[in-house]
């Protein structure tokens, strides 16, 4: 045994003893991470990126791309997301606004409700569209089923079985999920934003109304444009809840496009052309961010 | 000095611990994978799964062979067992797969012939004993050559009505598909609070959630009214005259169906008939047991097995089975041929039977004992033998989820029964040209 060497009651620091820079001791310590990350991240990156540009039989070819452009399938999902996401970014910022001023004042329970508020969000998606599901169930369903009990013929109310009440359907589901997010960051956004303009414009005779759109609003942008920014980009790739509440349906109603690539890829096992289509999305995606973040840059300048 | 001292031993100590149970469990996992004594199968998990629980533990008792037992959820057992049979892991020495995934898996060459291994038990053929519909299932081409599966799990539709509310209203079980529209519009015009918490019973309850759920409730319809999928070139012909007429009745028969089955999955039609809310449907035998569970259902012993009713053609179901295959790249496939010549003997399938997986083997089927549990099984055996596949292509994921939508749509009310079927036809021709 090497006793000696182990009880030694000083052990020189592992630098010391080989002699490494803070440099080179860096990136050695750095170096188990860079390599999980390139396993993990870069290389299924490069290799879809690859896939996109083979056909089934492995040659290399643009048809994936091109298949796109007359896919009906494809363009319908792509609406639908767009759709899907303009309509749900809008009530949960409008509402999340509204609960945040509300709740940026003094009111009584302040702390309960801003508690209460966050619970939703809390939830794993697939929850969400399991309890709303079953919420939304047209002949069991607690929706219908209190709406019967006040009067109400819930006959035509089959939320989740005809196209246009089914989206609505996975809007709300979403907005009632989300909008929580909303309301904690423009909340956290009014709270940084301190007295004196307000005490500025209280002098000068601003009304309320006014206060809003030259004080606030401005003074906020940066926290809405944030909020906006997260947003959009998990509204354009919603997956799960959509899954469980309506599967896409009916008949392709609310088939968003990432319901379509999956199935591409793990139902038709065509993962050239999944991927082809994961990277029209992402490129949808950077478009738009890079559009909310030039506005920010240019409001902060 | 001493402390320090210390705290090195008790360092060592516990490196000492770890390196021990360390090569304690190399030990172990080794002898698992080396020895050759273990087989993985990988399978659906549900009741199938508890069943070859148990029969694995009888196996490694009689053979001293060690089965590893993979379940997964249906949604994620055919990309799962696609991709490890694709990337060639040999990860599987069996696999269980639902029929028409087969075709898909043949075409992919990633199974083993099971010809060969049953030359060495000394046989040419499957016994006779299996459902010949269930056997034609596991060659390709369809029923005519090379074996590359057993059924291992026998279902197939069956047609189920509310015998108690056919007697009230004097009505026979019915034979075609004009008998049930007439019974659903009885049923549905009669019983407007008849329901047992209150409400109406709705003559008839299907389902119309677009994907499989869709296309599986319709395919007896479509059969029946002498709609055939496609021709014998194989360009699809659901636009037939045969097959709009099949969609505008489903649409008709849908007027008696409880609004929203356009959303409808198999749950919400079990669901309907255990709350009594509804007449008659097509579903499959996995909720037989439910229907006289007092806990779940309030109809017990008032719904009825009938055939699958007719109109131009006979009346059939559609087959579901579950088929047991040895993947091509099996490490042990001799070992894995007897493990599933056992689990699909006539002895096996009947304790598999008695935790409510329906056989494939017609002794099975009709053992008294059985049939005393399960009344249903001469029913599901006359199912059985008269069912008929989903069309035999490796493309009918895909195919199934555009026929899906547009019979979806045509019951959501968003297009006409024609619209559907010729945009249907033409995506389906879409489909199989690329395929091409």
């Amino acid at each position: 045994m090497d006793n000696q060497q182990s009880i030694r009651p000083h052990p020189k620091p592992l630098r010391e003893s080989v002699n490494l820079s803070d440099r080179t001791l860096a990136s050695l310590l750095l170096a188990p991470t860079v390599a999980v990350l390139l396993a993990l991240t870069i290389y299924p990156l490069i290799y879809s990126i690859k896939i996109s540009f083979q056909g089934q039989d492995g040659n290399w070819t643009l048809e994936n791309f091109v298949r796109m452009a007359s896919d009906r399938f494809f363009i319908s999902a792509l609406a639908h997301t767009f759709v899907y996401a303009a309509v749900a970014l809008t009530f949960e910022f409008l509402i999340g606004l509204a609960l945040a001023l509300l709740l940026n004042t003094h009111i009584r329970g302040r702390g309960l409700f801003r508690a209460l508020l966050l619970l939703p969000m809390m939830l794993p998606a697939v929850v969400v569209g399991v309890v709303w599901r079953l919420m939304l169930n047209s002949n069991f369903g607690a929706v219908n089923g209190t709406l019967k009990s006040i009067g109400v013929n819930t006959d035509a109310l089959t939320w989740t079985a005809s196209p246009v009440l089914a989206m609505a359907s996975v809007i709300a589901a979403d907005v009632w999920q989300w909008t929580p997010f909303m309301f904690l960051i423009l909340l956290a956004g009014l709270q940084a934003i301190p007295q004196e303009p307000y005490e500025a414009a209280l002098i000068d005779g601003s009304s309320a109304w006014q206060t809003f759109i030259h004080v606030t609003l401005p003074l906020l942008k940066p926290a809405i444009l944030i909020a906006l920014l997260l947003r959009t980009m998990d509204l354009l790739r919603v997956f799960d809840q959509i899954f469980i509440l309506t599967e896409g349906g009916p008949g392709f109603a609310t088939e968003t496009a990432s319901l379509y690539i999956y199935r591409t890829a793990f139902r038709f096992s065509n993962f050239g052309y999944a991927a082809a289509m994961s990277f029209v999305l992402l490129a949808v995606t950077n478009i738009i961010s890079i559009g909310y973040l030039r506005v920010l840059q240019t409001k902060e300048a | 000095m001493r402390r320090r001292r210390r705290s090195h031993i008790g360092l060592r100590a516990a490196a000492l611990v770890a390196a021990l149970v360390f090569a304690l469990c190399a030990a172990g996992c080794r002898r698992g994978v080396s020895g050759g004594k273990a087989l993985t199968i990988a399978i659906n998990s549900g009741v199938e799964g508890d069943a070859l629980r148990q029969a694995a533990k009888d196996y490694e008792q009689q053979t001293g062979v060690h089965i590893n037992i993979a379940e997964f959820p249906y949604a994620n057992l055919f990309e799962k067992e696609l991709i490890d049979l694709n990337a060639r892991t040999g990860a599987y020495d069996l696999i269980m797969l639902d029929d028409p995934w087969f075709p898909k898996f043949v075409s992919q060459d990633v199974l083993t012939d099971l010809g060969p291994l049953l030359q060495k038990h000394g046989r040419t053929a499957p016994d006779d004993d299996f459902v010949a519909a269930s056997i034609a299932l596991c060659r390709d081409p369809f029923r005519t050559a090379g074996l590359f599966a057993l059924p291992y799990v026998g279902n197939s539709q069956l047609f189920f009505y509310r015998k108690d509310l056919f007697a009230k209203y004097n009505l026979k079980e019915p034979a075609t598909w004009d008998d049930v529209l007439s019974a659903a519009k009885t049923i549905s015009a009669q019983e407007t609070n008849g329901a047992p918490g209150g409400g109406k019973v709705y003559g008839y309850v299907m389902r119309a959630a677009q994907g499989n759920a869709a296309v599986a409730d319709f395919m007896p319809i479509f059969w029946a009214f002498g709609g055939e999928m496609f021709d014998a070139n194989r360009q699809p012909t659901v636009n037939s005259a045969e097959g709009i007429a099949a969609l505008k009745f489903m649409l008709e028969l849908g007027k008696y169906s409880p609004p929203g089955y356009a959303s409808f999955n198999a749950d919400e039609v079990g669901a309907h008939l255990l709350q009594g809310t509804a007449a008659m449907s097509i579903n499959w035998p996995a909720w037989i047991s439910s229907f006289s569970d007092p806990a779940k259902s309030k109809v017990t012993g008032k719904i009825a097995f009938g055939q699958m009713p007719s109109a131009k053609n006979p009346g059939s179901a559609e087959i579901g089975n579950w088929l047991i295959s040895i993947p091509r790249d099996a490490r042990n496939p001799e070992a894995a041929m007897d493990f599933l010549l056992w689990m699909t003997s006539s002895e096996q399938m009947k304790s598999s039977a008695k935790r409510g997986n329906p056989p494939t083997r017609r002794s099975v089927f009709n053992d008294s004992q059985l049939v005393a549990t399960f009344p249903s099984y001469p029913a599901q055996l006359k199912s059985l033998e008269t069912s008929r596949p989903r069309p035999r292509t490796p493309l009918w994921n895909e195919i199934e989820n555009a026929f899906g939508i547009y019979l979806s749509k045509a019951n959501s009310g968003e297009l006409s029964a024609e619209d559907a079927m010729n945009q249907a036809n033409a995506e389906i021709a879409r489909i199989i040209t690329r395929g091409k």
